[in-house]
């Protein structure tokens, strides 16, 4: 099935409107990711609006360009100046920021970018061979399943958000509750549309999530100093290419950490920060004997955490493709990239759609391909983009945000919702809930009621429905297993 | 020990505790409301409309008043913020969804672009002048004139004095 999706696919790609759709959207999440405090998931959330007239895959092909680009380019503050230019990139300044110090930021950041490409393309190659699998198992699955599954992803996402478990579930449960307004999927019946026809359909949930990280964001920003930020990063980097030495140093550990955050970034809510700790720390049990010592500036160190970030892209699309669960708060935009064209991700699309996700895998391949020549040819003009005062770019994007949820139906009334939501997301994030939970549970929330509602009616109202399917039985202990584990050691201390 | 942590932040639990968390208390209020109201809808048996909404509101109230057991002042970042910078933004924003209906979106973003840059510290006139002027034009090409997507015209619809862009058809787009 693989082999012969992959022409057609290429096909698609081989338009010249695609590639430029591609190399857009990783040059703009390069230069985003490198500007401290510009995230993979607000740049994706303020700019979707323009992928809502393109045919789908030409859509992905630009948010998974800036994706990409972002996750890859928040190693370069992270190096230059000890700021990490995205979560993700936490892990990269153990390593890359003594480099820096050493004169030898260059070399930290070529490392990085041929790392983040190997992790990159192994996820991508995880992606493709291995969601058609889950996604031909998955066409088993019935509503008791379903359901299990859509509380699996809020508990587990809830759990390794932040550090309150009880936070990030209050969270994801506003979220679910924001998403019952509207039609009732299965009476009719008109639930909290308070008589207003624009409510009908439900609030607007690529809306909610551009006021949640776009501006939640901007008025955290604003609230901490707006043009307080900027850092000289001056330092030359010669020639290209890293060392043939440097390459071969890197190679294996990029490999490794680049399966292990493709497995990290497949877990629901463990994105890319998370896989980056995780493949660095490894690295590091690994390779304790490396000289000089991780954390001193070894490139190896550079390279587990950015293959492993990078590797957590394509990992996070496996249950997002296949489920329709996202696997962190990107997926989840792209999920409703999709749904604003009707496109429901779940195993069905395997069936229905398998043009459009080939496109997408083999797209996402190009993508990775892109990011190694731009990081490399570029990475001079990327290290001076770290000095440009976020003064000069929080008023575009809060523009952006306002036209991005004008566009979605062409009323300002969704602006409003966007504004909305951008107040509660501040106040929230002010006393330390997370955001991901939210627009998560958005999500789920219709896959969770539909499926609950529609087993309950099959069972005649008995919850043996739910502990005599064994995969609903497991996926529900492990939901239990996710909120109480944590809670436990945390009541323990 | 278990039972001894659960039980001493019982004890802990005060107006102190409650103030310490103000949003939680809003959560489960709100939770409270949508409990009675969903409880109103029709029902026809134990899975009608309202089933849900109740679950997961049961959901929040519990989680929340955890979240009040559990928590303490020093998880919050609250004490680095200032909170007058955020409220002139939000109330530029407010502003500027207001007028729109009014102005369209063009000359609302006109408007809005100088207040914003000035109050975020630039002071360079070109630039101001530049990203004032230049950002709405090229944000109305881009969604009225490519992406054919329908921006508020105001009143007086200025937008449509633009000169129309010359006709390109992108395979795959629209």
């Amino acid at each position: 099935m693989v082999v012969e999706n992959i022409g057609p696919a290429l096909a698609n790609l081989a338009d010249p409107f695609v590639i430029f759709l591609m190399t857009a959207g990783v040059l703009l999440g390069i230069i985003m990711g490198s500007i401290p405090g510009m995230t993979a998931t607000m740049t994706i959330a303020v700019l979707l609006s323009f992928t809502f007239t393109m045919d789908p895959a030409h859509g992905m092909m630009l948010l998974l360009g800036i994706y990409g680009g972002a996750v890859y380019s928040g190693s370069i503050p992270a190096i230059l100046i000890r700021t990490p230019g995205t979560p993700s990139a936490a892990a990269t300044l153990f390593d890359g920021h003594p480099l820096s110090k050493k004169g030898e930021a260059g070399r930290a950041i070529k490392a990085s970018t041929v790392a983040s490409f190997i992790g990159g393309v192994i996820s991508v190659l995880a992606l493709m061979f291995f969601s058609p699998v889950i996604a031909g198992a998955a066409l088993e699955f019935r509503s008791p399943e379903f359901f299990a599954l859509a509380v699996f992803g809020l508990t587990i996402i809830a759990s390794v958000s932040g550090d309150s478990i009880t936070k990030g579930m209050v969270s994801g449960l506003l979220g679910m509750l924001v998403a019952t307004v509207g039609i009732d999927p299965i009476t009719g019946f008109h639930r909290y549309t308070f008589d207003m026809a624009k409510l009908l359909t439900g609030v607007e949930f690529i809306a909610v999530m551009i006021g949640l990280f776009g501006i939640a964001e901007g008025l955290r920003k604003y609230s901490q100093g707006i043009d307080d930020d900027t850092d000289e990063a001056a330092q030359e980097m010669t020639g290209v290419f890293p060392s043939r030495a440097d390459l071969k140093s890197i190679m294996p550990v990029s490999v490794g950490s680049g399966v292990l955050g493709a497995f990290i970034g497949s877990i629901p809510g463990a994105g890319g920060d998370i896989a980056a700790f995780i493949t660095y720390n490894e690295a590091t049990r690994w390779l304790k004997d490396s000289v000089p010592a991780f954390g001193d500036g070894n490139i190896r160190g550079v390279a587990a955490a950015e293959s492993g970030n990078n590797a957590s892209t394509g990992g996070a699309l496996i249950p997002t493709l296949t489920l329709g669960i996202p696997g962190d708060s990107v997926s989840a935009i792209l999920i409703g990239a999709l749904m604003v064209h009707d496109i429901n991700p779940g195993p069905g699309l395997y069936q229905d759609e398998p043009e459009l996700l080939y496109t997408i895998f083999v797209g996402f391949l190009v993508i990775y391909i892109l990011i190694l020549i731009f990081g490399l040819l570029g990475a001079n003009y990327w290290a001076r983009l770290i000095n440009i005062p976020s003064s000069h770019i929080w008023p575009v994007i809060l523009v952006l945000c306002v036209i991005g949820s004008i566009a979605l139906r062409g009323n300002v009334f969704d602006a409003w919702v966007m504004l909305g939501a951008g107040v509660l997301g501040y106040a929230m994030r002010l006393r330390g809930y997370p955001l991901a939970p939210m627009v998560l549970g958005l999500i789920l929330a219709p896959i969770a009621e539909v499926n609950l509602r529609r087993s309950l009616v099959l069972s005649g109202g008995s919850l043996d429905i739910f502990y005599t399917s064994p995969i609903a039985l497991l996926v529900l202990l492990l939901s239990a297993a996710a909120i109480t584990v944590p809670a436990v050691r945390s009541v323990r201390g | 020990m278990i039972k001894q942590k659960v039980a001493d932040s019982i004890d802990q639990l005060g107006p102190s505790s409650i103030r310490s968390n103000p949003l939680a208390v809003v959560f489960i209020l709100l939770a409270v409301v949508v409990i009675f109201s969903a409880s109103q809808f029709p029902d026809d048996g134990q899975v009608g409309p309202g089933f849900f909404p109740i679950l997961v509101a049961v959901g929040i109230v519990v989680f929340s008043f955890a979240d009040i057991l559990t928590s303490t002042e020093t998880d919050l970042e609250i004490s680095e913020f200032s909170f007058r910078p955020p409220a002139i933004v939000l109330g530029l924003l407010v502003a500027y969804l207001l007028v729109m209906p009014f102005t369209g979106f063009l000359v609302g973003t006109m408007l809005y672009m100088p207040a914003i840059l000035y109050y975020s510290g630039i002071k360079s006139k070109p630039l101001m002048a530049g990203l004032s002027v230049g950002l709405p034009i090229l944000l109305f090409y881009i969604f009225a004139r490519v992406f054919l997507i329908r921006l508020p015209e105001g009143i007086v619809p200025i937008s449509r004095l633009l000169p129309r862009l010359p006709l390109v058809v992108i395979p795959g787009w629209l």
